[in-house]
């Protein structure tokens, strides 16, 4: 009988030990480990590496967390840092007590903490993150090799992701100064504290320029690289890009010298009508438009523009002075805004108020257009004392506004908008500059960075009683990831 | 294999019949001084020849020897031996043994008698539970055995209860583990309180090591009813009642909100008139008391029926359970249904094999609504939506219609605001609660097989060795579907496909998602028991177990459905052109374990337990795999020494030391490996791992003392214990640098959690007046001693933010205190908040620990009588020390915009002097956004959870027993906090469902 027990103890230990020993090392469900990503890739794997890269300059709500309002993630939030921080926007048409974060912005009363600062940071490093992911895939030739993908799709691909990478780690630069280099994946998660380091902000320019020499070369030489995709980064975002990381710089010459590359191309010019850059029946068709990020409605997932639902709950609005700088019968402010309806028709893609409060609408998301290169290559031009050159540029931005169709279709009565003068005084042709740019850009997010570059952000804002002082030149790193950084990601002066 | 089943069959036929033919047989009643006794064992003596009294009382016993003897025994009586002397009758009267009262407890795989148990480990009074009437057995553990804290998350029928023993041990999974019948499991909503025999529960790791790597929550062992030898028994037990909320907040009726609002509106930087004195007295206005209209009576009822009984041979039980239960708030769609089956067989193949099954089927459904949070949150809206709107539109209001008669958007006219079509600036747009209640659909099912199947076969000559295989089956299907009615008012909004239609849920739209979950243990233990000289006992047990999890989901969601009838309330009948969703994933676990325990008393009075499980996880990297959990205790009885054994009054005086390791694996799946997910079109990267992950493991230390005195009329526990969980499992969220990737899990902090337990029994039964009372008290310090790398020496759960220091008076005051601040831009009436590094500014840096969430001490207190046939039972249950996050308060008494408010706003500062607590009304920020102490608040509460008076009713011919009782369930409740329930799980509240009051009348019947 002893046998028996101990024969029949064995055999069930001995079964169950075989059973789990499988068990116990089974691969994961819906999960690829690195070893799967690096033995079987796909074609889509490294496609959609690339397509998600762009989705972080998407206004579609939530692509990160589910509501978490406070973490400053619901939308990308340059509407905040930009327009609300600049005083073009008010956070609501009726204030209230609602986000309060968003007006402790806007008043430069803000902490660290601050929600829009954790929400910026986060999505351009997960931009980051996944560009140089797609960038691994695509420079591994036994990756590439093995799903078969061609050269000229594998180049255009790594052009794009290069040229977003720039674009997030510009964004990056200007709020934040020196900010952690990031050029390759992780491959532990103990590398995650190790890389974060600020390095200066220099550093970063380096990588920004390099990116967009890497990024030209590499696309080819036509307005939509691929037709059927006209989302998709060209050739001439990316030297509109260098032009402006160059203006940023204050190194005119180039700005000059790459606007003149960019007009070589003959892909670009203003559009008749002012609003033709906004408007969603027209895009992708219209001659200004370099860079926008492409809203598309009804997708799954989800890839339509969020913001529409904030403005149908009361979100964003004009301020006082923001109105007040226009001109007499500019059709530009009907354009951005249509006070009485309380329409922003420039974010919504229309004139007339539809897809006020869908989180799913169509309008795009201008990035680079023209008419702001334009205004780049004025700057240049001035600061190189080339005051005819300037003035004229300008001029060009300022008739085809007086000449655009206006949206309520009234007639633009005439000595509107008239030609700036030749003049000799730098300054007042600065002044025009200053002025056209907020004007003509409005709510596209670039007021705030202007006001800074100018070095008039403290005279300007605390002119209008904000509380703005040297310190808030650059903003501060989220006190989360300094927090989770241990301190290793230090903090800007003055928070 | 054919000539063994011929065997057994043989055998079992000798068995029923075989034995008749001979021999002499003896019948008789055994009873107490209060009737008839079921369950006593009648054995003759010196054989293994033995029966049970069925539910009368009665034993029939064949004996072979007509000058045998008869054993009488059972659980708690002192066994008494009678000659048979040829007799064919003998009645017996036992009488109580109150000294030795010596329970067998389940400790593990194995069971131990309680008078020589080392570990701390509590025995459920399962009297005492059954009285809670309660359908969750975890919540039904409330307030009855110390160390044992149990919250709901709110008080909506089929909500999640949560259990916590001695504490918060990590900042990831704390939940117990729950063996029934020898088959893990971490859930047991299913369970019905009814269908449990015996609970016992593993506080420390001396007892609960045994369980290792799963353990260091605590566990609590289960052993479901089984079939008893007797005649067949029914048992019918019905109880139904009404519930009712009870301590709800008074809100401002429409004149105080009023004139809140005109002050409100003067207090801020507005200019021009103010729109609220011109709004008084208008004559659309309503009056409404929202709290009032959501609440009314909810219903339970509440059926279990069981049949039981058994030869010798083959013993079963069946048992059936309905209960029904509607919960409190209006249209009854907080309503929860549960169908409990189960069938329980026990069979002695052989004298030596038995084979046996435990099978339970629970269909439950919950229909649930948002009954806590802010998405939507019923109560969060019947908090701060304004009383001057009405619940009904007027049937002739133009936007009346009779599918949604509901009122919305403040004062709605048209769609287009900006022309006047509704007033939310005035009256902040809020939702109507009742509407939402009233078109809330959401069912949630669930399906779930629970069961064993066992053989235990013993060797050697007298059955010292048993070997015993199980089977577990734990397989569960889930399915919730949700409709989302659109409704409420149009705001001029929605996609160009949705225009024209009302602002909530708009489209409409089915979630619908099915899930599985099946796991399986397979364990098998040896086990060695015997006593060597009456003096030597000696258990010993080796084990193997292997368990395995499967779950798998899948869901689907349309919108734009066409006809909203219920009735096409499926997938296929939503809109095909856009929005088709549909999702689906699986993981999957594993576990293997090897374990042994050993115990050995001598004489009684000394005696040792020591275990080691060692497990094997597939939630780790293979260099980590195996965790090894061991534990030692020993027990001392000075009662039994010679020098106390004289001592009459002392009846037990027992000492007990213990220690011992634990582990815990609940993370999730895979998480040692960096993992890549491409759903959606993206390609990133999910997680970081860390392929040195490993076991969290606790140590822990328990010191008991238990003693009784006047045959342990009197009995008293009081155990110590020190809790220190290293290595914890830790989601360390990387920086943001890196992306938005979950959390990667590190090994990387500790835990300690030490406190004292008592717990005290009395009982008189000496005259027909009974009475007694359990109590326990447990006291607990939970400290985070280290988080990465930081020393942090806070517990777990902690309220960090501004503290409060009072309300600004004046000018002076706010100049003084911000002497930092360029312009601040605060007022007098302002909250004022501590400026901890004394620099004038209020920032980031003068942020501090406000409060915590663990409570200090725990108690609960039963106290019971009976008097011939009436019967009297009631509990108190507490927690003191405690905060919570009180963010309801947030929006209803401080927000900057126009939500209706408590009455306690009527003390707010009103100038100099007014209020140093209550920051002024307004609309702007009055530090109100500002995560602060003003929100934290005591909630200690002290209840009366139920109190139960019965009639027993005994002389009625053919049944055994009539009982009928009326209970009533959280009649009283002192408490300071001023949400809704101070009992609820979160530690913050955003306005939760409230535990209802109730009264219940129930019957019992035996026979």
């Amino acid at each position: 009988m002893k046998t028996f027990y101990k024969s029949l103890f064995a055999i069930s230990l001995f079964i169950t030990f075989l059973g789990c020993n499988d068990e116990l090392t089974k691969d994961p469900i819906g999960l690829l480990t690195m070893d799967q990503v690096d033995t079987t890739p796909t074609l889509n794997t490294l496609e959609s590496s690339v397509s998600s890269s762009y989705q972080l300059l998407s206004s579609t709500l939530n692509l990160v967390g589910d509501w978490q309002w406070d973490d400053g993630t619901v939308t990308r939030n340059d509407f905040i840092l930009q327009d609300i921080a600049s005083n073009d926007m008010n956070k609501k048409w009726n204030p209230d007590g609602d986000q309060a974060w968003m007006d402790e912005l806007s008043a430069f009363n803000f902490t660290a903490e601050n929600g829009a600062f954790n929400g910026i940071w986060l999505y351009d490093y997960e931009g980051i993150n996944r560009i140089n992911l797609a960038i691994s895939y695509l420079t591994n030739s036994e990756v590439t090799q093995s799903v078969g993908i061609s050269d000229a799709r594998k180049n255009q691909l790594l052009g794009e992701v290069h040229f977003l990478r720039a674009f997030y780690y510009f964004d990056l630069v200007n709020n934040f100064g020196d900010v952690p280099l990031l050029t390759e994946p992780l491959t532990s998660f103990a590398e995650a504290f190790e890389v974060a380091v600020r390095v200066p902000a220099s550093e970063i320019w380096t990588q920004i320029n390099a990116d967009l020499v890497a990024a030209k070369e590499l696309l080819p030489n036509s307005k939509y690289p691929s037709p059927s995709e006209p989302w998709r980064v060209s050739k001439g975002a990316v030297i509109a890009l260098q032009a402006k990381a160059a203006l940023y710089n204050e190194d005119w010459s180039s700005v000059v010298s790459f606007l003149d590359e960019l007009d070589a191309l003959g892909f670009y010019s203003l559009n008749a009508n002012y609003f033709d850059s906004f408007a969603v029946d027209k895009e992708f068709t219209d001659n200004e438009v370099i860079f926008a990020y492409d809203h598309i409605s009804d997708q799954n997932p989800r890839k339509g523009n969020g913001l529409s639902a904030l403005i149908g709950w009361g979100f964003i609005a004009p301020t006082d002075n923001f109105i007040e700088e226009f001109e007499p019968n500019d059709p530009r402010l009907l354009y951005t805004v249509d006070v009485p309806n309380q329409n922003v028709s420039k974010l919504l893609g229309n004139t007339v108020g539809d897809n006020k409060g869908n989180d799913d609408a169509p309008s795009n998301k201008i990035y680079i257009r023209y008419a702001d290169v334009l205004l780049w290559k004025a700057e240049a031009l001035l600061e190189m004392n080339d005051y005819a050159g300037a003035v004229s540029e300008i001029n060009q931005v300022r008739e085809r506004a007086r000449t655009t169709p206006t949206a309520d279709g009234s007639a633009i009565p005439a000595g509107t908008l008239p030609d700036r003068p030749n003049s000799t005084d730098a300054a007042e042709i600065k002044a025009w500059l200053i002025h056209e740019r907020r004007v003509e850009l409005g709510f596209e997010s670039q007021r705030f960075n202007d006001l800074k570059r100018w070095g008039i952000a403290k005279a300007f804002l605390t002119g209008l009683g904000k509380n703005f002082q040297d310190k808030n030149y650059l903003y501060p790193i989220p006190q989360r990831e300094v927090d989770k950084s241990a301190g290793t990601i230090t903090q800007n002066p003055g928070y | 294999m054919k000539i063994k089943i011929t065997h057994f069959l043989y055998i079992i036929v000798v068995l029923f019949f075989g034995s008749v033919l001979h021999a002499q047989t003896v019948t008789g009643v055994v009873s107490d001084m209060n009737g008839p006794l079921p369950g006593i064992n009648v054995i003759e003596k010196g054989t293994s020849n033995g029966v049970a009294t069925d539910f009368d009382g009665h034993y029939s016993i064949t004996v072979i020897d007509p000058e045998a003897i008869l054993v009488f025994s059972g659980l708690g009586f002192i066994s008494t031996e009678l000659a048979v002397n040829g007799r064919t009758q003998i009645n017996v009267e036992l009488s109580e043994d109150l000294e030795t009262l010596d329970e067998v407890v389940l400790v593990g795989y194995s069971s131990q008698k309680k008078s020589t148990l080392t570990g701390a480990v509590s025995v459920v009074n399962m009297t005492d539970l059954e009285k809670t009437r309660v359908v969750n057995v975890s919540k039904a553990l409330q307030g009855q055995v110390a160390g044992v804290q149990v919250t709901s998350s709110t008080g909506a029928p089929g909500d999640p209860i949560q259990v916590r023993i001695r504490g918060e041990g990590t900042i990831g999974n704390n939940d117990p583990l729950y063996v029934i019948d020898g088959i893990p499991t971490r859930d047991i909503n299913f369970l019905n309180p009814a269908d449990i025999e015996s609970m016992s529960i593993l506080k420390d790791a001396s007892a609960a090591a045994i369980y290792g790597s799963r353990a260091s929550g605590g566990v609590v062992l289960i052993t479901t009813k089984s079939g008893k030898v007797g005649k067949v028994s029914f048992d019918v037990n019905y109880y139904t009642g009404i519930s009712y909320a009870s301590n709800l907040p008074t809100m401002l009726n429409t004149e105080q909100y009023m004139n809140t609002l005109e002050k409100a509106w003067n207090n801020s930087s507005r200019t021009g008139s103010n729109p609220y004195t011109a709004d008084k007295g208008r004559v659309d206005f309503s009056d409404t008391d929202w709290l009032d209209e959501l609440f009314e009576t909810g219903k339970s009822q509440n059926l279990q029926l069981t049949a039981s009984g058994g030869s010798e041979k083959i013993q079963f039980l069946l048992s059936l359970g309905y209960n029904d239960q509607d919960g409190i708030v209006i249209y009854d769609h907080d309503k929860y249904k549960r169908l409990n089956y189960r069938t329980n067989l026990n069979i002695d193949l052989t004298e030596r094999l038995k084979i046996g099954t435990n099978l339970q089927l629970t269909y439950a459904t919950q229909d649930a609504l948002s009954s806590k949070g802010d998405e939507p949150g019923i109560i969060r809206h019947a908090l701060l939506r304004p009383p001057v709107l009405g619940v009904y539109k007027d049937v002739n209001d133009p936007t009346y219609s009779v599918n949604d008669p509901f009122t919305d958007l403040p004062f709605y006219k048209h769609n287009n605001k900006d022309s006047g079509g509704w007033e939310s600036d005035k009256y902040e747009w809020s939702q109507n609660p009742i509407a939402l209640a009233y078109f809330t659909d959401d069912v949630r099912s669930s399906f779930r097989t629970f069961g064993n199947i066992y053989a235990e076969y013993s060797f050697l000559k007298d059955k010292e060795l048993t070997f015993r295989t199980n089977v577990g089956v734990d397989l569960s299907f889930y399915h919730n579907k949700k409709f989302n009615t659109n409704f409420g008012d149009d705001d001029g909004g929605g996609s160009d496909r949705d225009k024209g239609q009302g602002r909530q849920n708009r489209p409409n739209s089915l979630n619908e998602d099915r899930a599985e979950s099946r796991t399986i243990t397979f364990n098998n233990t040896l086990n060695y028991v015997k006593t060597f000289d009456d003096k030597h006992d000696l258990s010993l047990l080796v084990g193997t177990e292997f368990i395995e999890n499967y779950d798998s989901s899948i869901s689907a969601s349309r919108m734009r459905y066409g006809v909203t009838d219920p009735t096409f309330r499926y997938i296929d009948y939503g809109g095909t052109e856009v929005d088709l969703w549909n999702g689906g994933s699986a993981s999957e676990w594993a576990l293997f374990s090897v374990f042994g325990s050993g115990t050995y008393v001598y004489d009684g009075k000394y005696m040792v337990t020591a275990n080691l499980r060692a497990d094997a996880s597939s939630r780790f990297s293979e260099n980590n795999r195996w965790g090894y959990f061991p534990s030692i205790s020993a027990g001392w009885k000075i009662s039994d020494e010679n020098f106390l054994k004289d001592v009459s009054w002392l009846s037990n005086l027992k000492l007990r030391a213990g220690w011992g390791r634990l582990g815990n694996q609940e993370i999730d799946n895979y998480a040692y490996l960096t993992l890549i997910s491409q759903v959606d079109g993206k390609v990133v990267v999910d997680r970081y791992g860390n392929d040195d992950l490993k076991w969290e493991t606790s140590e822990s230390s328990n010191f008991g003392i238990d003693l009784g005195f006047l045959q342990n009329q009197l009995s008293m526990s009081a155990d110590y214990f020190v809790k220190r969980t290293t290595d914890i499992l830790l989601p360390v969220g990387l920086p943001s640098i890196v992306g938005d990737v979950s959390p990667t899990i590190v090994n990387a902090g500790e835990v300690l959690n030490k406190g004292f337990e008592f717990t005290l029994n009395y009982r008189n039964s000496n005259h027909a007046f009974k009475y007694g009372a359990n109590a326990n008290f447990a006291t607990l310090i939970n400290s985070v001693e280290k988080l990465q790398t930081r020393e942090v020496g806070q517990s777990l759960n902690s309220f960090f933010g501004y503290k409060m220091e009072g309300i600004y008076q004046n000018q002076a005051e706010i100049d003084a205190h911000l002497s930092g601040t360029l312009n601040p831009s605060v007022k007098p009436g302002d909250i004022k908040f501590a400026d901890l590094n004394n620099d004038g500014i209020i920032n980031s840096d003068d942020r501090t620990f406000t409060g915590d969430a663990i409570p200090d001490f725990t108690y609960g207190v039963t106290v019971f009588a009976n008097y011939k046939g009436f019967d009297f039972s009631c509990m108190f249950q507490g927690v003191e020390g405690v905060d919570k996050y009180n963010d309801a308060k947030k929006i209803v008494d401080y927000d900057t915009r126009p939500f209706n408010y408590t009455t306690h706003i009527l003390g707010a500062w009103d100038g100099e002097g007014t209020s140093n607590s209550i920051p002024r009304v307004t609309f702007e920020d009055n530090g109100s956004s500002k995560q602060s102490s003003i929100y934290v608040e005591d909630a200690s509460y002290f209840r009366l959870k139920n109190i139960e008076i019965g009639y027993t009713v005994n002389a009625i011919q053919g049944l055994q027993d009539l009982r009928f009782y009326i209970s009533g369930q959280n009649l009283l409740t002192s408490t300071k906090y001023t949400g809704l329930d101070p009992e609820s799980t979160d530690t913050t509240d955003k306005g939760t469902y409230p535990l209802a009051s109730s009264v219940l009348f129930g019957i019992n019947v035996k026979f």
